[in-house]
């Protein structure tokens, strides 16, 4: 609890918070309908009236913020699902079956690490089609290579514990050892490594969407907001610069969190 | 004699691994693109001409032979991969042009902004790891120290546009676009540099704190050495030699960072040639920049391997140095 003292980990605390609550219900944070454009209201820059200003279309960039954290976010934690699931299954079965099979596939897996997690995401999202599905998958199956080889180490070190040992001489099957024994002593750094996983899918999701990879337009997702008011730059800097400090808050808010959560101080 | 065995002994698993990570790369992604939903053609087909293009069943089948798609399966997993080794990656969907001829156009343009990143994100760790070990006081060692993991949270459209708007939009000292000077890598190369450096950083800075908890820095400190003469003679020196056998990752990071940054800065390059490929469903240039990308990924971790065997006899000599913070295959 000594966390709870340190400046940095209750603000990011408190930003997570804030972002969770603009996913579940946006309506209690945002000042303006994020699809109504106001004519006479173009490109503003931040008031009272519109705390980001507004884009080429009139509509509130804040609320398009607070609206557009359900989609990034999501699809990130999603993503990051996918890479534990698909990660965790496979550094399960190659630990715990070892030999052959599991030299096999750890030399996949180093391939699926040495593959840029972008490149992996791109021919995803090129096979499946545009959307926050297919992103999500395909930054999880980039992420999924860390998970395995984390899961696989952990399950190597437990397996030779003496708990194990005496379930086995008990006659306990293989599969409920690993539900049993294996998987909630497992659990631990993959936790933390999913946690500051979040950070870094954030980051990914929301630059393919810059990309225009994600929902299509009037969707207001972060990164695509960002790529929006790339044709402004020049006059009206602040409409891809705040979306973009908002994530920057956010990557940092979850990394201090997931930093904590590791024990890492 | 006994050097030459010793060298070969060295060297052949190490090819061995080069030429696995190679055709790995390719399995994967072949699996990937021929196991998840859709039709590549037909996908690709109704990104070029809208999404009621109707095409007859006969002219399917000719442009499945034109881009290579047609046969069985493994007809086309060893026809391409035997293709690929002859340096022919197919033909672009979306361009018609060989897809060796695209990569190979847009390839001067991405390692032109790779290389300076690259430079500058290495001597920015450097650099910063020095001041935060000569930093007189702990609130300013703490502050350099919290730079690069700030460097690696920052979205690389974000540093880039911001310094676009700062150096471009405001200053007029850089252009914002285009990629026929040298004065327009400058910018997307420091974008690019930022989370590599940030990267490079963690393994280099932790190498600098092993390497200062040794005798000989010991001895030297006792020996009442000057902090910056023990810093370029004995820590710079033993941290960056384990620190180059991450190169590889580097080279990762590199080539999927200029997806986005040659973008924001409207360049030529691999990345942007990916980006349009995507947009495109082009599955046949996608394969081929992975492709590339997983090569040079290999090609450059046997680079490093071949220099660490100079470097350093001991691993030559069987047994090899215990802590290696390499990513690549390793058992």
């Amino acid at each position: 609890m000594t966390n709870l003292r340190k400046p940095g980990f209750v603000l990011g605390l408190i930003i997570i918070a804030v972002a969770i609550v603009a996913s579940l219900a946006p309506q209690l944070l945002a000042t303006h309908d994020p699809f109504e454009s106001v004519a006479t209201d173009r490109l503003l820059p931040p008031s009272a009236q519109y705390l980001f200003g507004t884009d080429n279309l009139g509509r509130d960039l804040y609320s398009r913020v607070i609206y557009g954290a359900a989609l990034s976010l999501l699809s990130a934690s999603l993503a990051v699902v996918v890479g534990v699931v698909v990660g965790a299954v496979v550094g399960l079965i190659s630990g715990f079956v070892g030999g052959r099979t599991d030299f096999i596939i750890m030399r996949f897996v180093d391939v699926l690490i040495a593959v840029p997690g972008v490149l992996l995401a791109l021919i995803v999202v090129a096979s499946l089609g545009f959307g926050p599905l297919s992103l999500a998958l395909g930054v999880g199956l980039g992420a999924a290579g860390s998970f395995a080889r984390v899961m696989r180490s952990q399950v190597i070190r437990i397996r030779s514990e003496e708990y194990v040992e005496a379930a086995r001489t008990l006659g306990v099957r293989a599969p409920a050892i690993l539900v049993q024994h294996v998987l909630p002593n497992a659990a631990r750094p993959v936790i933390a490594m999913a946690a500051l996983e979040l950070g870094t899918a954030i980051l990914s999701v929301s630059a393919l969407t810059f990309l225009g990879f994600g929902a299509p337009p009037p969707a207001p997702e972060w990164g695509a907001l960002v790529s929006a008011g790339r044709d402004y730059v020049a006059t009206n800097p602040g409409l891809s610069i705040i979306p973009g400090a908002v994530i920057l808050v956010v990557v940092l808010a979850v990394n201090r969190v997931a930093r904590a959560i590791g024990g890492d101080e | 004699m006994t050097q030459v065995k010793a060298w070969a002994g060295y060297l052949l698993p190490k090819l061995g691994q080069f030429l696995f990570v190679v055709v790995a790369t390719y399995t994967l992604v072949f699996v990937l693109v021929h196991f998840l939903p859709g039709d590549p053609l037909i996908a690709a087909l109704a990104a070029k001409g809208g999404a009621s293009t109707v095409i007859d069943p006969a002219e399917l089948d000719a442009l499945r032979v034109q881009y290579g798609l047609d046969g069985t399966l493994w007809q086309q997993y060893f026809g391409h991969l035997i293709a690929a080794a002859q340096g022919d990656l197919g033909i672009s969907i979306a361009t018609g042009v060989p897809v060796t001829e695209m990569i190979g156009r847009a390839f001067p343009f991405s390692v032109q902004i790779a290389s300076l990143a690259l430079l500058f994100g290495v001597t920015s760790a450097v650099l910063i790891t020095f001041l935060a070990y000569a930093a007189p006081w702990p609130w300013l060692r703490q502050l350099l120290l919290q730079i690069p993991p700030f460097g690696i949270a920052v979205p690389a459209f974000l540093s880039g546009l911001l310094l676009i708007s700062v150096f471009a939009f405001t200053l007029g000292w850089l252009p914002s676009a285009g990629a026929r000077s040298f004065d327009a890598a400058i910018l997307p190369a420091i974008t690019l540099a930022l989370p590599v450096g940030a990267l490079f950083f963690q393994v280099f800075s932790s190498a600098v704190l092993e390497a200062q908890n040794s005798p000989y820095v010991f001895t030297a400190v006792a020996k009442g050495v000057p902090p910056r003469r023990i810093f370029t003679k004995h820590l710079l020196r033993n941290a960056l030699l384990p620190s180059i056998t991450i190169l590889g990752l580097l080279i990762g990071y590199l080539a999927g960072g200029t997806a986005v940054v040659e973008t924001v800065f409207s360049r030529d390059g691999i990345g942007r040639m990916t980006v349009n490929a995507v947009l495109a469903r082009d599955i046949n240039v996608i394969q081929g920049v992975v492709l590339v990308v997983g090569a040079i990924y290999a090609l450059v971790n046997l680079l490093v391997d071949v220099a660490y065997g100079f470097i350093d006899p001991r691993t030559r000599i069987g047994g090899g140095v215990p802590s290696r913070a390499r990513l690549g295959a390793k058992k």
